[in-house]
């Protein structure tokens, strides 16, 4: 019984290593894509809807007097309340479409389309 | 909306914007009567019509059952930004005008944003400064900056540790039933203030037991009315909890969180927005966006404020009074 549980162990942990391995492949051939910058001013993300390739990075600055989050709409990612000329990063790896908000005014919406 | 101005005995101005959909109130009877306040009058709003009661004339009766409470709003302590550099002193300001009012109000209101970023220490600030008005109680709702990043965890602890759910409560003074609401918390994409379906019911269940002769006093940070929903001034579920308020003779629903004064009446309902005692904002739709607001520095008191309410018992009314800083 022991021998079978410690195979599968090693299975996974085999399986896991060479995921890694291919990731770091496909990163070397693909280098990582430029950064993009959206503006929190007048209580509104600019621009408010990008389209990116997957593996960008985004990053947001708030640029008004009063705080502001960014926070998905299905919560993937959530900022904590930026102050003036805070930032937020995330990257997005994955392909779909992610609608986001300010939690504080929620009237303040975005888009990111990543292809 | 008409605005009024005037200057009481004391020398202090009055704020009046109190034009009930051209219900034809006598304004400068209105302001006639403010004037009075200071020397012992009482006014009072019934159905958009002003009485004013001398002191001396009042029966016993009704004495007996005056409340007089005051409002503050949006302190923002912690704000630094050139629409008020020192939110501090201006909060100072405003409650050296509470100390000042001819009748000591029984207690305050704070209706929410009394932090700029839910920073402990802005907190301790304005707890501080707060033991130093000459009032008997003081009662909260929080703003939206108050519950950053914590859903609100550390404004209940505060403020609100007997109060139900998110924080909402009521209590009972001289006659009136207050109704203190929490609007700021799972606020959803592309939506305004929110109460959420726990606590309209438990409004429902609040006001049930309740005579509709009761006067209710629902205060919250953002408005309960549609002030102007582009930049999220309202509230989407309130239409629910005022259903459960129709059959009350009298409600007054005091609000801050838009930075300026705003009046409406709606059949039994008066709503009222205080200023901030912080920095004001523009006028709907009259900036690209609802932010802070630079006026010129000798101006800015005069854009700031406190409101005072008062009550008689047997007359089923409030009477909203504004009154600036400077």
């Amino acid at each position: 019984m022991k021998n079978r549980y410690r195979t599968l162990l090693l299975a996974i942990l085999f399986t896991a290593a060479t995921g890694q391995a291919q990731d770091k492949k496909a990163a070397t051939q693909n280098p990582k894509p430029a950064p993009v910058e959206i503006k929190i001013d007048n209580f509104s993300f600019t621009p408010p809807t990008i389209s990116i390739p997957a593996g960008t990075t985004v990053r947001w600055t708030n640029r008004d007097d009063i705080p502001h989050t960014v926070v998905s709409d299905d919560q993937k990612f959530e900022s904590k309340a930026l102050d003036t000329d805070d930032q937020y990063s995330y990257t997005f790896n994955q392909q779909g479409t992610y609608g986001y908000f300010c939690s504080i005014h929620p009237k303040m919406t975005g888009k990111v389309v990543v292809q | 909306m008409n605005e009024a101005k005037g200057r009481t005995r004391a020398g202090t101005k009055d704020l009046i914007r109190y034009d009930h959909n051209h219900d034809g109130l006598d304004r400068r009877g209105f302001l006639k009567c403010m004037a009075w306040a200071g020397a012992g009058a009482f006014c009072v709003l019934r159905g958009g019509v002003l009485h004013s009661y001398a002191l001396g004339g009042l029966r016993e009766a009704d004495a007996k059952g005056e409340l007089s409470f005051v409002q503050i709003s949006d302190s923002h302590m912690g704000f630094n930004k050139p629409a008020n550099p020192d939110v501090t002193t201006t909060l100072q300001v405003a409650i050296d005008k509470i100390n000042a009012l001819p009748r000591a109000p029984e207690f305050l209101l704070h209706t929410g944003d009394i932090s700029h970023l839910s920073k402990p220490s802005e907190f301790d600030t304005v707890d501080q400064m707060l033991k130093s008005a000459r009032v008997k109680d003081t009662f909260f709702v929080p703003g939206e900056h108050d519950v950053l990043n914590d859903d609100g965890r550390q404004y209940r602890e505060r403020y609100a540790q007997r109060a139900q759910g998110g924080g909402w409560y009521s209590f009972d003074k001289g006659g009136v039933h207050f109704i203190g609401l929490v609007n700021v918390l799972n606020l959803k994409a592309g939506g305004l203030g929110d109460l959420g379906s726990e606590q309209l019911e438990w409004i429902e269940k609040d006001v049930k037991p309740l005579s509709k002769s009761t006067p209710i006093v629902v205060f919250a940070h953002i408005p309960l009315w549609s002030v102007y929903p582009e930049w999220g001034w309202g509230t989407d579920d309130s239409a629910r909890a005022l259903g459960y308020l129709k059959k009350f003779g009298s409600v007054t629903v005091l609000n801050g969180h838009i930075h300026q004064v705003m009046q409406k009446v709606e059949g039994n309902v008066t709503f009222h927005t205080a200023m901030s005692t912080a920095f004001p904002q523009p006028k709907p739709g009259q900036a690209p966006s609802p932010g802070p607001m630079k006026v010129p520095d000798e101006q800015l008191r005069s854009v700031l404020g406190i409101t005072e309410v008062d009550f008689l018992q047997g007359s089923h009314a409030l009477a909203v009074t504004d009154q600036t800083l400077g």
